[in-house]
């Protein structure tokens, strides 16, 4: 996209005035999406996206602007405006770029531009038949097939120059099902940092059949119930909550903004001895990973929580140079139209030691929570709230029937400890997270756990 | 480097016999100031440009775009939407609009905002987070503070006979501030649009985050019951998102509205007017013409009430045998138009807030709800979302509370409001006053 002498002419416009760092990130993106909705392939869309955006950086503050157009004047221009929000100081150094090897490599076996649109089209409509076929409730079908490539170049003024292609996809299926004047909704949507040899460990039907069965299930629904009571979360959920409530008060700029629950108390106990996370941007073609993140560091595996044990933050270049530490490789962009932020990639928490049956056994009434619809959390008070789009209730060590309308709240600390099992049976969910106007592909994982009092909040009694 | 009437023009050029082809090409210019310590924290700056094709053939739409396309690259660009368009269903309401006669609204491009100097823009900022931190001992430090502003230009051309082309200004502040106290931390946010500085109050955006942040203090967690509920304009933005998904035509043909069926019924209590209006001033989404091109308007949805009417594109209009409401939508050049609102608000009443709280002894103010996209579903209108506030006590706001839920259908709602306030706000494009209900379930311990 463009050559090394070039981007070091635009480093070096970007230390003209000085200023502690300078950094040039370059992308490419095509994509493709695909939308079924009504029966019907109502559009294919082609796109193609590119830019570059520079960034001059001055202790935790910096200038950033961006262009999408490449050339040598435009990408000079963007050094120039990035560099003016440094005062005005000597010219700074900028080191020979060195290409860095990758600590690990995403392949796509089967890559998106080798199979025809028509093959996409045709899992669309395998998806819609099958959802349709599963029950005469259901009333509508909406999928999403979406592919994207994300060539990125990235080279710094410290010398890194960094080369990567990032294949994504994506099958996304909503379910409308309705009975009686009642209408319930189910979603689910797989995605993989990968070729499309993810459909054959994801197969179209198979979302297809899940979606579909969460919308129908939920038609004979009673209303949730209100109060603190234990919950079973099925695994993946966890991962979800986990994301949420522990996750965003652990992103070093929320920490540094002192708007953060956990801050100041690294090696303190502030979750359930149970309690193993990490942050892994290295699992192999996983949605949230990478090979290097957006401004140029490797992709590393961090531990959150040690048996409850908090051990450490998620780190971009900004906040870790203010703490004297190294990045965690955290440092994320939507695009280049964005500034990198600390952001998560894969956020899980581990295997522990039971039996997921013995885990619902041994709950003697309670809710069990199979899909989270997302949620939002405060970090600065740790307070969150989820929406809960299937869930049933637990009667004597049973899961008995669906209930609708039902949310959690709690505070990440008291909910974190409240955890007393972590079964073995380890899922992951993909979705996009948004921070400060940002979207970017994140993994959460879990196995099933119990938090044995939480505030299930629902219409019933 | 073509303007961008070129760029579209250069599409609809591209456009083959019996084929329909619409490019839409748009430009901005941003520029966003955070202040953080009374130092600029960033500063970005910003230029983008980009084509989105339209192009239906025996019925069948595709779609393709480019960002800072060259002649060629457009070309190209016309050339995957014809490929994509292959592989799409026929659709016969699928069309493009015919050209109708647009009445400018230049008063949304200010040339003084358009030149406005960086410096400016950093003085607002680092003003703004020093306003916020200096207005209550117990507020030092705000999450977020920041400036932001965008001129965009759009042009839309047709080989339907559309050249529509339209600039305009945009201003923005926001501030979300972190009120302190015996180790508890609660914040609260403000955000106000304008399109030139002059008519931004960033003071008041300050002043806002500040007592709303404070005025959380000490907040405990609520007794479960069911409650008189007053919701201020901020929560009332969160709910009113949810509206104008169920009242979109789109929605509706596909069954996925809860309004579905039910045009001329009575949806709301009769205190409740709801309106979508592209070309008020009062609104920061007015435009002369929507995402495709047709003239915007007004359209009263919800009169005293009764359902009158939903939002339509072309698309929808020509399905549902009716006429563009000019409510055509797309986020930028990237996708297709969908059906949106502009100026979306429920109509202010007579009642000064003051005359609610009285109204409302024993009830709760809910000031931000959470987790309204993920706990409040448009389809089935149920809704139980994480919320904080204040009880009111006679006629006061009184304890804070926090670690609520609230719980109901929007039919529900929508049905029980019983005092609508004179006080209208708009929060983006969407605008409410504060509205009593008169009971809702609201779950804490």
């Amino acid at each position: 996209m463009l050559d090394r002498e070039l981007a070091g002419q635009v480093l070096r416009a970007g230390r003209a005035r000085g200023g502690s760092f300078a950094e040039l990130f370059v992308e490419e993106r095509f994509s493709l999406t695909i939308r079924l909705d009504d029966g019907k392939i109502e559009e294919l869309t082609s796109g193609l996206d590119r830019g570059a955006g520079v960034r001059v950086g001055h202790g935790t503050s910096f200038g950033y602007a961006f262009s999408n157009r490449l050339d040598r004047d435009a990408l000079l221009e963007a050094a120039s405006a990035a560099a003016a929000a440094v005062a005005e100081g000597t010219a700074g150094q900028v080191v020979d770029l060195r290409a860095q090897d990758p600590p690990v490599v995403h392949r796509a076996e089967r890559p998106v531009e080798a199979v025809p649109a028509a093959q996409k089209v045709a899992w669309l409509r395998e998806v819609d038949d099958v959802a349709r076929s599963l029950s005469p409730h259901v009333r509508q079908v909406s999928a999403s097939y979406g592919d994207s490539i994300q060539r990125v170049v990235i080279a710094t003024s410290d010398g890194r120059w960094v080369e990567e292609s990032r294949p994504r996809v994506r099958l996304g299926v909503q379910v409308v099902a309705g009975r009686d004047g009642i209408i319930q909704t189910g979603f689910h949507g797989p995605a993989g940092l990968a070729g499309l040899e993810f459909f054959q460990g994801h197969p179209p039907a198979t979302t297809a059949e899940v979606a579909a069965k969460r919308a129908v299930t939920m038609l004979d629904a009673g209303p949730a119930p209100a109060g603190e009571m234990p919950v079973v979360l099925a695994p993946g959920m966890g991962g979800v909550l986990f994301h949420e409530a522990c996750g965003h008060p652990l992103e070093a700029d929320i920490v540094d903004k002192e708007a953060s629950v956990y801050r100041g108390r690294i090696g303190e106990v502030l979750a359930s001895s149970l309690v193993t996370g990490v942050d892994d941007a290295t699992v192999r073609n996983a949605w949230g990973s990478f090979s290097f993140d957006d401004e140029g560091v490797p992709a590393q595996r961090t531990v959150l929580f040690r048996e409850g044990e908090l051990q450490g933050l998620m780190y971009d270049r900004l906040r870790a140079e203010k703490d004297g530490v190294a990045s965690t490789g955290n440092g994320r962009r939507q695009s280049y139209a964005h500034p990198p932020i600390p952001r998560m990639t894969n956020s899980y928490i581990l295997n522990g030691p039971s039996k997921a049956d013995d885990v619902l056994a041994s709950t003697e009434r309670g809710v069990y929570v199979t899909a989270l619809g997302g949620g939002q959390t405060n970090p600065a008070s740790g307070d969150f709230v989820f929406g809960v789009s299937e869930g049933y209730l637990i009667e004597g060590g049973k899961v008995t029937s669906p209930v609708r309308g039902a949310n959690l709240t709690g505070r990440a600390i008291e909910v974190m400890s409240a955890v007393d099992a972590v079964a073995d049976d380890f899922d992951t969910w993909e979705g996009v997270c948004g921070k400060d106007g940002q979207g970017v592909p994140v993994g959460s994982g879990s196995p099933s756990l119990r938090i044995a009092r939480i505030t299930v909040g629902g219409t019933g009694g | 480097m073509a303007d961008l009437a070129e760029l579209a023009g250069a599409a609809v050029e591209a456009a083959r016999d019996h084929e329909a082809v619409e490019a839409y090409a748009e430009e901005a210019r941003r520029t966003e100031v955070t202040a953080h310590k009374g130092e600029v924290e960033g500063l970005t700056f910003a230029e983008s440009r980009g084509i989105g094709v339209r192009l239906i053939a025996t019925g069948r739409l595709g779609y393709a775009y480019a960002a800072d396309p060259s002649i060629d690259e457009v070309r190209a660009a016309v050339a995957r939407a014809r490929e994509n368009a292959e592989l799409a269903t026929e659709d016969e309401f699928n069309a493009l609009p015919p050209a109708m006669t647009v009445e400018p609204i230049p008063a949304l491009f200010r040339e003084d905002q358009a030149a406005l100097a960086t410096e400016r823009k950093v003085s607002v900022a680092l003003d703004l987070e020093h306003l916020a931190v200096s207005a209550d001992p117990r507020v030092a430090k705000v999450d977020q503070a920041g400036y932001g502003d965008a001129v965009s230009r759009v042009a839309i051309a047709s080989t339907a006979g559309v050249t529509a082309e339209y600039g305009r200004t945009d201003c923005w502040a926001v501030v979300s501030a972190l009120a302190e106290q015996d180790g508890e931390t609660q914040s609260g946010w403000s955000f106000r649009v304008a399109r030139e500085l002059g008519e931004l109050d960033w003071g008041s955006v300050a002043q806002e985050a500040v007592e709303r942040s404070a005025r959380l203090l000490g907040a405990v967690k609520p007794a479960s019951g069911r409650l008189p509920v007053v919701l201020d304009p901020f929560a009332g933005s969160s709910f009113l998102g949810v509206l104008a998904g169920a009242l979109s035509a789109e929605s509706v043909q596909k069954q996925r509205s809860l309004f579905a069926g039910l045009l001329g019924e009575d949806v709301g209590s009769p205190l409740m007017t709801l309106v979508d209006d592209g070309r008020t001033l009062d609104g920061p989404a007015a435009a002369p013409f929507d995402d495709e091109g047709v003239p915007t308007g007004r359209t009263e949805l919800i009169a005293h009430g009764t359902l009158m009417a939903f939002l339509h594109n072309t698309y929808t209009a020509r399905r549902g045998g009716t006429d563009s409401t000019g409510n055509a939508q797309r986020g930028g050049y990237r996708t297709p138009p969908g059906v949106g609102t502009t100026n979306f608000f429920v109509q202010p009443g007579a009642t000064p807030v003051s005359d609610i709280l009285r109204r409302a002894e024993g009830g709760v103010l809910i000031q931000d709800v959470s987790g309204v996209h993920s706990g409040a579903s448009p389809i089935s209108g149920e809704f139980s979302v994480g919320a904080t506030g204040l009880r009111i006590e006679g006629g006061e706001l009184g304890e804070p509370l926090r670690e609520m839920t609230v719980a109901s259908t929007v039919p529900e709602m929508l049905k029980g409001i019983a005092a609508v306030g004179d006080d209208l706000r708009f929060f983006a494009a969407v605008g409410v006053p504060t509205i009593l209900i008169a009971e809702m379930t609201v779950a804490g311990v």
